[in-house]
């Protein structure tokens, strides 16, 4: 039933025990390894440590950072706190639909990029910010943007 | 040792830690609640539409009585000037969560609940109130088919996926327990429907009486260790009878 090799989803399964308190940390597992968690994953897990699948749809749907869907190669969030928000995060999110055709929870089609908006990231005197994959950007503007996704796309400096 | 409280004035003897809408129920007082359904499901304290008021030591506060427990000596007032208002201000929010359901209009008027022209009833209507009643009774047949997913304003109870569950029995007793009939179950004789999945109904082989459906059967059939019986209580009594007159017939 599993779409994506099932062996990587049972050595994740592996290095946790059976309980069902570690639920969350085995879904982020999976997120991590597949950037989502893919079909059917949720049934294994639940198998093996006994929390509902109903359940763990419920955990899968409420956290941000799990995503029943595939995201892209890289992610790009985008701040819309209320600092970067007045530094102009709404023009970032223009710029990027012009540049990507890419919408905030959406994917670009060669699944190179997807696109979250989020709140203040705590690094307000950089507004606006924006992070991709784990790389901070701080007071981009327009022109700072198209530099930075030319490094993610592919064969980029930043494309591995 | 028991102690002895007022609500609305009148004495009302307790127990330390026992719950003041249980002790008001006991004592012939009404309180309105949404959410709680003791002793079939545990208090989960989430409508807010039971609160009181609770005066301790010439203090007053704000209190959600199922699952308040009262420790020492209190007046309980549950229809104060300020729970008149607060309880509903709740309401009038509940009916603007769930636009279409009967029992919160019921309890918005009867409570006399403000009008908040201001804000703008769930779009997409409804009548959950997400108090979760569903997903618990669920949870204590063991079948844990429904949860509360996603969060924030696209809260909802779902199963999982939107999928037909394949633990779901099609017992109906999410439906049986919910407050306000969100739950819509659809028969047509032979199935039953509900959380898109359908249902082969069954009948006591006897008299034809509607039994539920033949998975919730066989689901409780299992959990007792014991083969299905397609027997109303009637039936299943005078087959019993008759199997214990003749043990030893084939
Ligand atoms: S469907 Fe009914 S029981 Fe379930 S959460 Fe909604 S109102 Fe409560
Ligand atoms: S608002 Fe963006 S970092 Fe605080
Ligand atoms: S009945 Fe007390 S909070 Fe719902």
């Amino acid at each position: 039933m599993i779409a994506v090799e099932p062996q990587r989803i049972q050595s994740i399964l592996e290095a946790y025990p059976p309980e069902k308190r570690f639920a969350l940390a085995i879904l982020q597992d999976i997120q991590h390894e597949f950037n989502y968690l893919p079909e059917g994953s949720l049934e294994v897990v639940s198998a093996r440590i006994g929390t509902p699948v109903a359940q763990l749809f419920a955990l899968a749907t409420f956290y941000k950072a799990l995503s029943l869907v595939p995201k892209g190669r890289h992610i790009i969030k985008v701040c819309d706190g209320t600092a970067c928000h007045m530094c102009g995060s709404s023009s970032l999110l223009v710029a990027i639909k012009q540049l990507l055709a890419l919408e905030p929870g959406g994917r670009t089609d060669d699944g190179q990029f997807s696109l979250e908006c989020v709140n203040c990231v705590g690094s307000c005197a950089l507004a606006p910010v924006m992070i991709i994959d784990d790389a901070y950007y701080a007071k981009v503007n327009t022109e700072k943007l198209a530099l930075i996704l030319d490094a993610y796309r592919p064969g980029g400096e930043h494309d591995e | 040792m028991s102690i002895t409280i007022t609500i609305d004035g009148k004495p009302c003897v307790c127990e330390p830690g026992e719950y003041v809408l249980e002790i008001a129920r006991r004592n012939g007082i009404f309180v309105p609640a949404l959410c709680s359904l003791k002793p079939v499901l545990t208090e989960r304290g989430c409508c807010r539409v039971c609160i009181v008021e609770l005066v301790e030591d010439a203090r007053s506060k704000v209190v959600v009585s199922c699952i308040y427990p009262v420790e020492r000596e209190c007046e309980v007032f549950t229809q104060s000037e300020k729970i008149v208002r607060e309880r509903g201000m709740i309401l009038a929010l509940l009916k603007l969560l769930a636009p279409d359901a009967t029992l919160i209009a019921q309890l918005a008027k009867a409570y006399r609940a403000p009008d908040l022209d201001r804000l703008e009833p769930n779009p997409e209507g409804g009548t959950c109130v997400l108090c979760g009643r569903c997903v618990e009774a669920c949870s204590l047949l063991g079948t844990s088919s429904l949860a509360a997913v996603n969060r924030g304003v696209s809260k909802e109870i779902a199963t999982a996926y939107h999928a037909p569950s394949a633990t779901c029995i099609g017992c109906a007793s999410c439906a049986g327990v919910c407050p306000t009939d969100a739950i819509p179950v659809v028969e047509d004789g032979a199935k039953r429907t509900i959380w898109n999945k359908d249902f082969e109904l069954a009948y006591c082989e006897v008299c034809g009486e509607l039994l539920g459906t033949v998975a919730s059967l066989e689901h409780a059939a299992t959990a007792a260790e014991v083969e299905p019986l397609f027997l109303c209580p009637v039936h299943k009594q005078k087959v019993l009878a008759q199997h214990l007159a003749h043990p030893y017939k084939p």
